[in-house]
């Protein structure tokens, strides 16, 4: 029984990976571009989100929201503020790592110079962080409390189990978005074959940013879920996430996005059960091991293609 | 019938310079087409036939000279703009999207357009019936005369006043380049204005009312199809001269 109770924390914990590894998989296959700047995404929206409704923003601001906002109602807040400051962030990551190197020196998909890039605002927001809030972990007021339902002799944390609907729904729109719609067509388009987009008419340079606002709202939803889910954020909570949700990603395949969320929800499971035969601290060896384990046998990942950035989608 | 101002033009270049670096692709090129024409461009490898199409499409600059479509200059518009003015390019190769549908290709035919019924795709299944039957299929398992079939019905989805042709005739069975010459001489009748570039000069020239000769990058020679057929610089030409 305690072995299904890790399966089903392991699944609930997997929603979290999921998003965060759709969001890596996203920007891979559509512009050929590890986006490392993702787990500060998810970061700065949980420590927004924590901020908004633990009085991280100081009395000021509390007490003019909560002259305005019914009780109970910050939540509300906290994650529109949480979803705007991500997806700003993803944006600014837009204008000064893929679009200014992709004009500066031509095709920058080619180059490991967005990638670096996108390494140096990881550093800088999280420092940003730090320098506001410092590095402790900080614990979050729920709004929700630790509602669990029991089923057989399961018990089912609600908060947890919302989050894993919300981000396989979340997901599951994206892709029909992507299948159905006149941009989805257009995305996918482009990640086939940009010149070709262009040539069909595709405002490709307008369109790319709306890859920056899916990601930077995927990885908001994804941090806003884990600040509710743990109570507990901090600067490094992204990196955290982020390697085992890359993990999750690569195990899946580059740049697919039912890949990413096979592997989330694999890297998910296999935490959790990690921890409980091995113990936390040595959770992302079996992780990583696993990983290498497909990459020797399957090195495109579980439903990977061949080349990356090859209309995934 | 060479073109004169009696007739409305659509596509008139003005001394249309190109160049990649040092690479002088095009140089000083004049070309004008008239509306509901068909005019070939003929040149060997080389000689900057596909350059001279992308400078029209937008998709490389003009380094100088003008283009004008429809009464517009449009030398510095984007490739959007222009697609939405009504120009479209069937390329070099198709550039067929093999990771969509057959019918999402199709559709991605139409994006320009603000206004489109999904049901105009009937039009082009019943023109293609082979199209029709892998409607729903990637479109990576089409032969190569079925990839041009949707280049091409791909560019008429987006209603174009001007459609641009590079080398259609490339690849393709003498029986599928017949049909397809069939086609674009279908087209025309329909009022399609053609800017068509291809090296199988005998064909080309039996369906365009005029044609260009490029080499090097300029125009070496032009005139009706009778003229052109006359002339010996023609063979020269096409052997790189
Ligand atoms: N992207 C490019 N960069 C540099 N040179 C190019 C490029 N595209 C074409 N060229 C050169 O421009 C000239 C004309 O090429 P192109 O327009 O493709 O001729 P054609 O279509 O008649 O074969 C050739 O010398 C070719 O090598
Ligand atoms: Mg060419």
């Amino acid at each position: 029984m305690l072995l299904m109770q890790q399966i089903v924390n392991g699944i609930m914990l997997g929603g979290v990976y999921v998003m965060v590894a759709v969001a890596f998989t996203l920007t891979i296959g559509m512009l050929n571009f590890l986006n490392f700047t993702i787990p500060a995404l998810f970061m700065v929206a949980a420590m927004v989100f924590w901020a908004t409704m633990s009085g991280g923003f100081g009395e000021g601001f509390d007490s003019l929201f909560g002259s305005v906002l019914p009780v109970g109602m910050q939540w509300v807040v906290g994650v529109l503020l949480a979803l705007i400051a991500a997806t700003l962030c993803s944006l600014l990551i837009e204008r000064f790592t893929y679009r200014y190197m992709k004009t500066r020196y031509g095709d920058a998909t080619e180059h490991a110079i967005p990638l670096v890039s996108s390494l140096g605002f990881l550093i800088i927001f999280e420092h940003i962080v730090i320098m506001i809030w410092g590095t402790d972990p900080m614990s979050l007021n729920s709004p929700f409390g630790a509602a669990t339902w029991r089923v057989g002799g399961l018990l089912i944390g609600v908060p947890q189990l919302i989050s894993l609907v919300l981000s396989i729904a979340i997901v599951a729109a994206l892709h029909l978005l992507l299948k159905r719609t006149k941009t989805g067509r257009a995305l996918r388009s482009i990640a086939e074959n940009p010149d070709t987009a262009l040539l069909l008419g595709v405002d490709v340079q307008r369109i790319v940013p709306v890859v920056y606002v899916v990601t930077g709202l995927l990885c908001a939803i994804a941090g806003i879920l884990f600040a509710i889910n743990y109570r507990t954020v901090g600067p490094y909570i992204g990196e955290q996430v982020a390697t085992i949700a890359i993990a999750g990603m690569v195990l899946g395949g580059l740049g697919n996005i039912w890949g990413a969320i096979v592997g989330g929800l694999i890297v998910g499971l296999l935490e959790a059960l990690a921890t409980y035969w091995f113990g936390a601290d040595i959770v992302k060896v079996p992780i990583w091991g696993l990983l290498l384990l497909v990459l020797v046998i399957k090195p495109t990942g579980l439903f990977g293609q061949s080349a990356i950035g090859k209309g995934k989608f | 019938m060479k073109p004169t101002s009696v007739l409305t033009m659509l596509l008139e270049v003005t001394d249309l310079d190109v160049r990649y670096g040092r690479n002088h692709a095009v140089k000083s090129l004049s070309l004008s087409l008239p509306l509901n024409a068909i005019v070939t461009v003929l040149g060997a490898n080389g000689a900057g036939k596909s350059s001279l199409l992308k400078a029209i499409m937008g998709i490389v600059p003009a380094t100088s000279g003008s283009i004008r479509f429809d009464g517009q200059d449009i030398t510095g518009s984007t490739v959007p703009q222009r697609t939405r003015g009504g120009l479209v390019l069937v390329p070099e190769g198709r550039q067929i999207l093999t990771s969509l549908t057959v019918h999402e290709n199709l559709l991605m035919g139409a994006y320009p357009r603000k206004h489109f019924d999904h049901r105009e795709t009937d039009a082009i299944y019943d023109r293609f019936a082979n199209l029709a039957q892998r409607r729903d299929m990637q479109a990576s398992v089409l032969s190569g005369g079925e990839q041009q079939m949707l280049a091409i019905g791909r560019a008429l989805l987006a209603k174009p006043r001007l459609m641009m042709l590079d080398e259609p005739s490339l690849g393709l069975s003498p029986l599928l380049v017949n049909q397809l010459f069939t086609l674009l001489g279908d087209l025309n009748h329909e009022g399609l204005t053609l800017l068509l570039v291809e090296q199988n000069t005998h064909m080309a020239l039996k369906v365009a009312q005029y044609g260009y000769v490029l080499e090097l990058g300029k125009v070496s020679l032009e005139g009706t199809p009778d003229q052109l057929q006359d002339d010996d610089q023609l063979q020269a030409a096409y052997l790189g001269g």
